[in-house]
């Protein structure tokens, strides 16, 4: 599903971020990404969202490599893909509903078919009683979830997540990394970057390491 | 039909966004109406001022008395002659008789009917020369008739525009200069106001280019939102121009309608406002697009 080949990213006049990583994710797999702060887990990450471009390497999702992608196709790969981030970006002047109904719109869903869906998603996580209020009034945990459910709501084939749990205390953080391995058992390809080392390897999952921009362990776990 | 829902749904969007901070709005309209009504009511006193200046404030005229005994054909040379000259507008022949009854007229000496037979009068041509002619180029016809064999003598009247010449330029350049100096103002505050609708939202433009939202679907709702801006605050400026000409006139008239009924009030020109809603909106759209595409551009 996913595939680096020897990447390397240099921001300009900069010390590299990434160098020569190579891996590669089959579909439906799961997988963490753990690292020191400024290992260069962000930057791996908007490389496979097309934000940025590999300055070495190619990245492939699905067996498209990502520089081919410009504009109209770029915008279209990104549909399907699920993004969370550690701030869950919600938009304030928007309910819960319309907020995880975002993705769906923006994909020219027909409006009969959005409710169903984003239904479905806001109780996969737990938030189906608050699909009409505004996420001012929702906690932190809350909110987060929301950004997940609005993050799978088009059932995106990859998830990915950008430390997911950052903002979260200990219990609400194994709750969310609990949800990701639901959607995982549905089938999605999910690469999730923590720095959060002690809950990954308490998990049976794919364990990628990175320091300094080098992947330097692949830890297969326990789910192959 | 998808382009029509899309456009629907964008205009929806940028509705929502005006009501939800309908104040911050209003108040913004306000103030680039005014702003624009500054340049836009200069160009109506510049335009609605020359409707109420005299014409021999800026057309010359020169009164060119013809020889004794001069034969018809070489008077209408003349005339031709005179005829071809750009900067000349107007001639008009004055038979000796008509001057000699308008002298009359004007003295009360109605005895002079007696001199109708022996006419001391020479006959004369009235020259009124072009508004946009300038003083060299009326010099040069003047020079000219004065060395014409067949011109006994003449007068000129310079307008006031040609006889200050130097200083009606400079003039108006400086007026010039100021209104566009006003103008960039104005453009520059319409444009940095709908940019900064734009910079407010960073956010969520990254948002929506990371959901996969296509750039015309982000730029949308902007472009609408800055149309309606342009379009609410040319209004606004239009109703500022027109209240602000209505109160000068009336001011105005009490003056001058002693002087010339004709000049009870500044004629409203038209053109003035379309020109000032048109370039609010285009202005406001032009500052919207630049800043989404920028911003778009900083992501990709
Ligand atoms: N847009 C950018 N321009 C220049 N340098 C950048 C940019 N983004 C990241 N970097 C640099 O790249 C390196 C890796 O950053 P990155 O954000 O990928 O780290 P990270 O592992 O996500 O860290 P954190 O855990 O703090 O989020 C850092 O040295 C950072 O300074
Ligand atoms: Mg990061």
């Amino acid at each position: 599903m996913i595939e680096f080949e020897s990447v390397s990213k240099v921001y300009d006049g900069q010390r590299p971020a990434l160098s020569n990583v190579t891996f590669k994710l089959a579909p439906g797999e799961m997988a963490f990404l753990t690292g020191h702060s400024g290992a260069g887990k962000s930057t791996l990450l908007r490389l496979l969202l097309g934000l940025e471009k590999a300055s070495q390497g190619a990245v492939r999702v699905a067996g498209t490599d990502l520089a081919s992608l410009n504009g109209e196709k770029l915008a279209r790969y990104r549909r399907r893909v699920g993004v969370v981030f550690q701030d869950p970006n919600l938009e304030e002047d928007l309910t819960v509903f319309d907020n995880v109904a975002l993705p769906l719109r923006i994909a020219g869903f027909k409006e009969a078919d959005i409710p169903k869906r984003v239904n479905a998603a806001l109780s996969r996580v737990d938030l189906s009683d608050q699909a009409m209020t505004s996420p001012r009034v929702l906690s932190g945990g809350q909110q987060q979830r929301v950004g997940i459910a609005r993050a799978i709501v088009h059932r995106p084939a990859l998830v990915v997540a950008d430390e997911p749990t950052g903002n979260l205390d200990p219990e609400l953080s194994a709750r969310v990394m609990r949800m990701f391995t639901q959607f995982q058992q549905l089938g999605v390809t999910i690469l999730v970057a923590t720095h959060e080392r002690a809950v990954v390897e308490s998990l049976p999952f794919r364990h990628l390491t990175i320091e300094r921009g080098r992947l330097v362990s692949d830890d297969v776990g326990a789910s192959r | 039909m998808r382009w029509l829902l899309d456009h629907q749904s964008a205009f929806s969007e940028a509705m929502k966004r005006t009501r939800d901070r309908m104040t911050q709005f209003i108040v913004v309209i306000c103030l680039l109406g005014v702003l624009l009504a500054i340049p836009g009511w200069l160009g109506q006193i510049w335009l609605g001022m020359a409707s109420l200046v005299p014409s021999d404030a800026v057309q010359s005229e020169a009164l060119v008395f013809l020889e004794r005994d001069l034969d018809l054909e070489s008077r209408i040379d003349l005339e031709r002659s005179l005829e071809d000259q750009a900067v000349i507008d107007a001639i008009t022949f004055i038979p000796k008789s008509e001057a000699l009854d308008a002298l009359s007229a004007s003295d009360g000496l109605s005895q002079m009917t007696v001199l109708r037979d022996d006419n001391p009068l020479p006959d004369a041509l009235r020259v009124r020369f072009s508004f946009v002619g300038d003083e060299a180029g009326e010099a040069a016809v003047i020079d000219g008739l004065r060395s014409d064999q067949r011109v006994m003598s003449l007068r000129y009247y310079p307008s006031a525009r040609v006889q200050y010449a130097s200083l009606v330029e400079m003039l108006g350049l400086l007026g010039l200069g100021l209104s566009m100096l006003t103008i960039l103002g104005v453009l520059m505050a319409v444009f940095l106001v709908s940019a900064a609708d734009v910079v407010d939202d960073r956010r969520r433009i990254e948002l929506y280019t990371l959901l996969g939202a296509s750039n015309g679907f982000i730029k949308r709702p902007y472009l609408y939102r800055a149309t309606l801006l342009g379009l609410l605050s040319g209004l606004v400026a239009c109703v500022v121009i027109f209240g602000l000409n209505t109160v000068l006139s009336s001011v105005l008239a009490s003056n001058l309608e002693a002087l010339d009924p004709e000049l009870g009030s500044i004629p409203m020109d038209g053109r003035i406002l379309i020109t000032v809603a048109v370039v609010a909106i285009v202005a406001s759209w032009i500052g919207a697009e630049r800043a989404v595409h920028r911003r778009l551009h900083a992501l990709h």
